[in-house]
């Protein structure tokens, strides 16, 4: 006979780490802190690099008065990038560079690590495991905006390290308060996106809508510092958009840090917001999640292109919505950003390095619409990684199973995704113009469809680039496609006014676009990265055709 | 001769340095019900997808009724209709919209069975799949499937989320295919099912098929259960050929038999046996004999693997 085990007690059994309620912060700040550690590093070298390619090409003053002369004046620099103030000191450049440009890719950063640490663990039923330990959806919350808080602390680090040698250079001369300052707004944008990714986490039922709802608000608030920074009979609306608290705070060249606390305030608020939605919620749940149930539409549901369009159609529509806004409110500040001040000698001096011939408001357009060839190549690495969602999520498999031929659905997303970028590309041309007319502004229409569809090229480089991926290396797709995306971004943002070496500008699908309707579109160059772009795409295909489904 | 509903020549993959699957030969014929089994990592799945066409193999080939798995893939969809044991489908399409797409891209489907089966698998078709339970999600790729009349069915794990009222639903879906002359491939782990189902059963072990046979074919390989009762002491019956695993307890002597039981009754003759209860081993004791775990569950019911006289003692 056996006798019956005795239950072990407490005491008896080995403690299997640190204290059971802080798994998930553990679990949730290590990957956030590595992931805030690499983007911070990239900032910090950025910054180095940058500094010192200005003191080294800029030695003297009467240089750097010509650099202000050119680029300050530069309307549409301003709008992209903000407002530029007293350039011609190193201060001055490197708080106007590195905050434009910086809190541009931090804010990206920010939603897109919240909505993937938080939404996309959820999605993938790994936070029931850890719901089911020693904790609760609130607790549980606060531990994740925590691990969340260890990557912004993380992120702040390797900046401010980056800042502190960068400015402790004699030909730079930044005090450490001073570095800090800037590390501090640099940082802002990350934490404001980490707590409304936190938040939208909390309102969608997916992670890719998450990320929607974040990016439409970051678009919104970009959109407005963009007006405000165009006039200043609209500057007030600087004070409505949360990167126009960063810009204002100017860490190098004012000496009130105060609009900082805004973001202090937001970040905190945002963060609270979506702990207390978290205690309140289901798991799994959303709180803007539609009906379970309803009464079926099948119109498109008859081929795989069909569900295609079904699947897509709401986030295809909520991108050529973002374009047609940015358009009209780019469109629409031209006439008075350039008649405003009296620089646009300035901006045509810019623009001759680039081929600029035209008016102030063409040069103008041709700086300011690298937002609408932004948003254009967003959609074609959108489409690209939902190409490979379908893979990753299971959901291609039930339809390869069943008589689909794997290269007409591969042809028919493909040719989806094109036809997307070219719509795209017209819709920004005439929202451009629409907006550009209300003004009044002297320019025409075929141009500014010229421009637009002048955007699609570096988009459908993207494209082949992606699907290439796609079809060799599934699981990298939406790593390299994005990556190569916020490199190519950096390197436009960055070569326009510190020159690198050529092939460096080479490696940015931007730079080979010409800034039309300040100059006409090359439409060599445009045929040339669309033809790469379809034999990437055509390639791709075929390496998909020959490998194995590879799920997530 | 008819052409097999499947067949497989040395079909292999491998990933890596790992060897999935090893040359496998199959032949499965139309109209039977094949149970395909395996512990984990057997090799299960990754012969159903390259069946499928979804993954390459490393060597061999595959067919569909004849059609070659890779180059004549979309030929061969049109002639079956698959369950995965992973219900992943678009969360945002209601069940309804995924049985239409779904149907859709088949080409044909039995409309008024797929009223019956909606009722039979009680499943609301209105509900979005997101609001599915595992269950659900699973009922609704059953229903897909058996709705196409496919000529070939291909099961794998398709139970894992079903009760047994829904279990039950399955079994009896499952012989209506077969009364039909469709043929089924099922993949699954739960034995009793494949014992009620198949009149076929694949074993594999270690990317390898191990065993190929009906039922019978397969006891008749293995081990016999004996139970003998004496009034006495027990006779020693180890030495007795064919006898292996011998334990006594008390009066009772309890062992497995291979091969003939003429020289067990011999044996047994003027020992005082006051009992003699045989049985067959259940699918479950072949597939754990197959697997050699039969010492870690029940050490005293199970057949060793090993050849006859290869038996220990208490």
């Amino acid at each position: 006979m056996t006798s019956a085990l005795a239950a072990p007690r407490p005491q008896d059994l080995t403690p299997a780490g640190r204290h059971p309620a802080t798994v998930l912060a553990t679990l949730v700040g290590r990957r956030a802190v590595r992931s805030g550690a690499s983007w911070g590093l990239a900032f910090g070298l950025f910054i180095v690099v940058q500094t010192s390619a200005y003191t080294s090409q800029y030695k003297s003053q009467a240089g750097r008065d010509g650099l202000a002369r050119a680029y300050g004046t530069n309307l549409g620099l301003n709008a992209l990038l903000g407002q530029a103030r007293a350039i011609n000191t190193v201060a001055g450049w490197a708080e106007w560079r590195f905050i434009g440009i910086l809190t541009i890719l931090g804010s990206v950063w920010g939603l897109l690590t919240a909505t993937r640490l938080l939404r996309g663990e959820e999605d993938a039923g790994r936070f029931d495991l850890l719901l089911a330990g020693q904790t609760t959806r609130g607790r549980a919350a606060v531990q994740a905006m925590a691990g969340l808080g260890a990557g912004l602390v993380a992120m702040f680090t390797a900046v401010a390290v980056g800042t502190i040698i960068a400015g402790s250079r004699a030909s730079v001369g930044l005090r450490l308060g001073q570095c800090l300052a800037l590390s501090a707004a640099l940082i802002s944008s990350p934490a404001i996106f980490l707590a409304i990714g936190a938040l939208c986490s909390q309102l969608a039922g997916t992670r890719r809508r998450a990320a929607a709802i974040g990016g439409a608000l970051f678009g919104v608030a970009y959109a407005i510092r963009m007006v405000a920074d165009t006039s200043a009979s609209v500057h007030w609306l600087i004070w409505l958009s949360p990167l126009g608290w960063i810009e204002q705070s100017r860490p190098l060249t004012g000496h009130d840090l105060s609009p900082l606390l805004l973001v202090l305030a937001l970040t905190m608020a945002a963060a609270g917001a979506a702990c207390w939605l978290a205690h309140r919620r289901d798991v799994g749940a959303a709180v803007l999640a539609g009906p379970d149930a309803s009464a079926p539409h099948v119109r498109l549901l008859g081929s795989p292109i069909g569900l295609a369009i079904r699947l897509t159609g709401s986030a295809v529509a909520g991108w050529l919505f973002a374009v047609t806004g940015f358009a009209v409110v780019i469109g629409t500040t031209a006439e008075p950003a350039t008649t405003d001040k009296n620089g646009s000698s300035g901006i045509e001096q810019a623009l001759s390095r680039l081929g600029g011939h035209g008016s102030p408001v063409a040069d103008y357009l041709g700086l300011t619409i690298l937002v609408i060839a932004l948003i254009v190549a967003l959609i074609a690495a959108s489409q690209v990684s939902a190409i490979r969602g379908e893979e990753a999520d299971g959901h291609l498999e039930a339809l390869l199973v069943r008589p689909v031929r794997r290269r007409s659905w591969f042809a028919g997303r493909a040719a989806l995704s094109i036809l997307v970028l070219v719509v795209a590309g017209v819709v920004g041309g005439i929202g451009t113009w629409a907006g550009a007319a209300t003004q009044h502004a002297p320019i025409s229409l075929g141009s500014l469809i010229a421009a637009g569809l002048n955007v699609v090229p570096p988009a459908l480089l993207l494209l082949g680039l992606g699907t290439l991926t796609y079809g060799v290396w599934p699981r990298k797709t939406t790593v390299v496609v994005y990556g190569y995306l916020a490199w190519s971004l950096l390197i436009e943002l960055a070569g326009g006014l510190i020159k690198m070496s050529h092939w460096l500008l080479d490696t940015s699908v931007f730079f080979h676009m010409t800034p039309a309707p300040a100059a006409d579109p090359n439409w060599a160059s445009a045929a040339i990265l669309t033809g790469l772009g379809l034999a990437g795409t055509v390639l791709g295909g075929l390496c998909f055709h020959q490998r194995d489904l590879q799920n997530a | 001769m008819a052409v097999p509903a499947i067949r497989t020549e040395g079909l292999s993959k491998r990933y890596g340095a790992s060897a999935a699957l090893c040359e496998l030969d199959l032949e499965v014929e139309p109209g039977e019900v094949v149970g395909y089994l395996g512990p984990n990592g057997a090799g299960k799945t990754t012969t159903i997808r390259l069946l499928l066409g979804l993954a390459r193999p490393t060597a061999g080939r595959a067919e569909i009724f004849g059609l070659d798995c890779q180059r004549q893939a979309v030929a061969a969809h049109r002639r079956l209709a698959y369950v995965p044991a992973e219900a992943n489908l678009w969360p945002s399409l209601t069940g309804e919209e995924t049985l239409h797409l779904l149907g859709r891209v088949q080409g044909r489907v039995d409309l008024a069975y797929r009223e019956e089966l909606t009722g039979r698998f009680d499943l609301d078709p209105a509900r979005k799949v997101r609001a599915y339970s595992k269950g659900n999600r699973q009922k609704l790729l059953l229903i897909a499937a058996l709705i196409t009349r496919a000529e070939l069915l291909v099961l794998d794990e398709p139970t894992g989320g079903l009760d047994p009222l829904m279990e039950q639903a399955f079994r009896h879906s499952v012989r209506e295919a077969r009364d039909r002359g469709q043929t089924v491939f099922l993949s699954s782990h739960i034995l009793s099912e494949v014992e009620a189902l198949c009149d076929r059963v694949a074993i594999l072990r270690g990317g390898r098929l191990a065993e190929f046979g009906t039922l019978a074919q397969l006891r008749h390989l293995s081990a016999l259960s004996v139970e003998a009762t004496f009034t006495g002491t027990p006779p020693d019956l180890a030495g007795v050929p064919g006898v292996i695993r011998v334990v006594v307890d008390g009066c009772r002597v309890h062992l497995q038999l291979q091969g003939s039981i003429a020289p067990l009754i011999e044996a047994l003759a003027g020992t005082g046996l006051q009992g003699l209860l045989s049985r067959e081993p259940s699918l479950e004791e072949l597939f754990l004999a197959h697997y050699g775990t039969a010492d870690h569950l029940d050490r005293d019911r199970v057949p060793a693997s090993a050849s006859a006289g290869d038996g220990d003692r208490p």
